[in-house]
């Protein structure tokens, strides 16, 4: 035990005096998190979304690369050499060393962690969760770690194959894209690497449910690391001059053929395919017919029979990335909630949504239920549309608003957009660009109500 | 004088190779034996044997009386190629690591000063000198306060002065009655320090006896010339 101490502090105390693994170790991961909150400045929380990804990149480097860069370093130079003829069972080097990664891991995330609450990102909702999971996450990935230090034979191989692993799993593996915003190839992919289930795990400690919904992303890191171990194990070499057995590689990436395979037949694989920037069409795209319906002169002029010429079927789905609505009985992840208190509480103070013209208070008021779908502000943009839409049933009189909402979807490129740059009331940002994308959400949006009041659309 | 290390029958192959053919030899309470041979002869596989780096093939080790490796390893001092530390570890970092693998170290400070250390004691590793290197590797191997010291070619790339205060090191472990095995190259070294030599070629022991036997039995006046033969022979 005295000499486990021993060795794991010594280990912490050199890796602080080395610039590259500081710099590899702390640096990178907080370049990572700046990058993270640049490229989501625009989210109603920062960071809080991606906290599983920033996490999993720190985790998954010192695995690539700090783990096998040290211990195939040390091999080369013999240090392990040295270490194996003193009296202590050599599982206690191996112990130690992984040890003390785990701790330079730790103090990384702690790091990273400090920097987010910094920049606004709320503290984690599940602290023992997120350092279960964290644990996990780490074993995993550690253990793979393991596998690329027995396979290569020097320094430079590390960093050859970590990069052959690392790249990979950042940009289709879900780790620092997101699987929404990847192709649906990519997305089945992403099933077969364990970055994935990693940011899944993180993500809900910090910022979710926690982990008990979590059965598979839990048994899928274990059964990786376990695999990543044995193969570790079985290819162990205390020097360079021994050649380890390379089947033992099959056992751990084997495992993550098993666990892409189970992904895909339990139907984890939810495919997401990322249209939320196409253009949305004009409001003919969404008419029975295509001819273009009478032209009426006010919004005073609408009849019900009009409502019957919209193709309802025709709107992007709830569920879907473009114009999502929440469902009735859908539970706001908690993270998100005191975001949709302070809109609630705002609305009725809300100048734009207050003017005197009726339409364009409407107007005003889908543009809050416009922006965060067009920021892809995730959750959020879901929940925001029943906020919009209970406030419109209550400034705008139940006869006139199916007509308004008529209007608007029929003319979404009239009135004014002004409301668009004030919405920093809700913590939403001010939005720079063309109007364009806006306003075709507004006219979706428009529609959406506009059948759930008329009964085309099951209601709220 | 009781045998500290008894080698009997030892084998060792690598795939196709037979690296050590069934050797034997004993080595003495305050006894330096050597073992010397050409490259590749099985020297340094059969060291790394006894301190438990190889499995031998066959055949049978035993240190102080103690067959296990790791139970022998305690009571083992060794100095090897191919060894070396963490750039940034100094010397009394070492020191203090090395020490808590054994169960009755020896101090700290009296190894730094034993070996010259002092002054260097809190440098990074890779900014000591070869010699210095040397006298840590020196003083880690007696960190354990062994009974037996395992010294493969310790004198290797030193220069002349340094090579005389490790050789004295060395005759200052035979003072204190630690049985010493030593693999060199260095006729001159082998003749000055050792009590007894094997000479070693293809993996099996070609000639044992002390220095003045080994040259008294062949046509050679010395060392060089007898090692010359002897490995030229087999």
């Amino acid at each position: 035990m005295t000499a486990l101490l021993h060795i794991t502090a010594l280990s912490l105390k050199l890796n602080f005096r080395n610039r590259m693994a500081i710099l590899y170790g702390y640096l990178f991961p907080l370049i990572f998190l700046v990058a993270f909150w640049a490229i989501y400045r625009n989210d109603p929380v920062p960071l809080a979304l991606h906290v599983g990804q920033f996490l999993t990149v720190t985790v998954l480097g010192g695995a690539c690369f700090g783990l096998p860069t040290t211990i195939v370093g040390e091999r080369e130079r013999g240090v392990w050499r040295r270490y194996v003829l003193a009296p202590v069972p050599r599982s206690t080097f191996v112990i130690s060393i992984l040890a003390a990664r785990y701790v330079l891991l730790i103090i990384a995330a702690l790091l990273q962690l400090a920097l987010g609450l910094a920049f606004g990102m709320p503290l984690p909702l599940h602290p023992f969760d997120l350092w279960l999971g964290f644990s996990l996450v780490a074993f995993a990935f550690m253990a793979m770690g393991m596998v690329i230090a027995m396979l290569v034979g020097n320094v430079p191989a590390v960093q050859a194959l970590g990069q052959c692993i690392f790249l990979p799993m950042l940009m289709i593996g879900g780790v620092a894209v997101q699987l929404e915003s990847l192709p649906a190839w990519a997305q089945h992919i992403a099933a077969f690497f364990p970055g994935r289930y990693a940011v899944d795990v993180l993500q809900a400690s910090a910022m979710g449910t926690g982990l008990t919904r979590l059965g598979f992303d839990f048994l899928a890191l274990g059964l990786i690391g376990l695999a990543g171990s044995i193969a570790a194990a079985g290819m162990f070499r205390w020097d360079r001059s021994f050649a380890p057995n390379k089947a033992w590689v099959a056992v751990a990436l084997g495992i993550w053929l098993v666990v892409g395979v189970l992904a895909e037949l339990q139907g984890r694989i939810t495919l997401q395919t990322a249209q939320d920037t196409q253009d949305v069409g004009t409001s003919r795209n969404y008419m029975a017919s295509k001819s273009a319906p009478a032209p009426e002169t006010s919004w005073r002029d609408v009849t019900d029979a009009d409502y019957d010429k919209i193709a309802f079927n025709h709107l992007p789905p709830d569920t879907g990335i473009i114009s999502p609505v929440s469902r009735a009985d859908e539970v706001p992840d908690p993270v998100i909630v005191p975001e949709l208190d302070r809109i609630r509480d705002a609305l009725p103070a809300w100048a734009p949504g207050n003017v005197a013209d009726p339409v364009q208070r409407t107007r005003n008021l889908l543009m809050l239920a416009a922006v965060p779908d067009i920021l892809q502000m995730e959750q959020v943009e879901r929940f925001v549309p029943r906020l919009v839409f209970a406030r419109l049933q209550a400034v705008i009189p139940p006869r006139d608003l199916p007509r308004i909402l008529y209007w608007i979807a029929m003319h979404p490129d009239d009135g004014d957009d002004a409301a668009i740059h004030q919405l920093q009331a809700f913590g939403l940002p001010d939005v720079t660009g063309p109007g364009k994308p806006a306003r075709g959400r507004i006219m979706l949006y428009a529609f959406k109500l506009l059948g759930r009041l008329t009964g085309h659309i099951p209601p709220l | 004088m009781s045998a500290a290390i008894v080698v009997q029958g030892l084998t060792r192959r690598y795939g196709a190779v037979m690296a050590v053919d069934g050797i034997s030899f004993a080595v003495g309470a305050g006894e330096i034996f050597g073992l010397l041979g050409p490259n590749g002869a099985g020297k340094t596989t059969t060291l790394e044997c006894i301190l438990g780096l190889g499995r031998p093939d066959a055949g049978r080790i035993t240190v102080c009386g103690v067959s296990d490796s790791r139970d022998a390893r305690a009571r083992i001092g060794a100095v090897l190629q191919a060894t070396g530390l963490q750039d940034k570890i100094t010397p009394r970092e070492a020191l203090d690591l090395f020490r808590s693998f054994y169960p009755k170290p020896v101090a700290t400070d009296a190894l730094i000063n034993r070996f010259g250390l002092r002054e260097k004691q809190h440098a990074a590793y890779d900014t000591l000198s070869g010699g210095q290197k040397q006298r840590l590797a020196l003083a880690l191997a007696f960190v354990g306060d062994p009974q037996v010291f395992v010294l493969d070619e310790p004198t290797a790339g030193l220069d002349p002065q340094m090579r005389r205060e490790v050789q004295d090191h060395i005759c200052a472990m035979k003072e204190a009655g630690r049985a010493v095995l030593l693999a060199t190259h260095d006729m001159d070294e082998a003749e000055r320090l050792c009590d007894r030599l094997a000479v070693i070629a293809g993996g099996r022991i070609v000639a044992t006896g002390t220095p003045k036997d080994l040259i008294a039995g062949s046509q050679g006046s010395r060392l060089e010339d007898v090692i010359l033969q002897l490995t030229a022979r087999s």
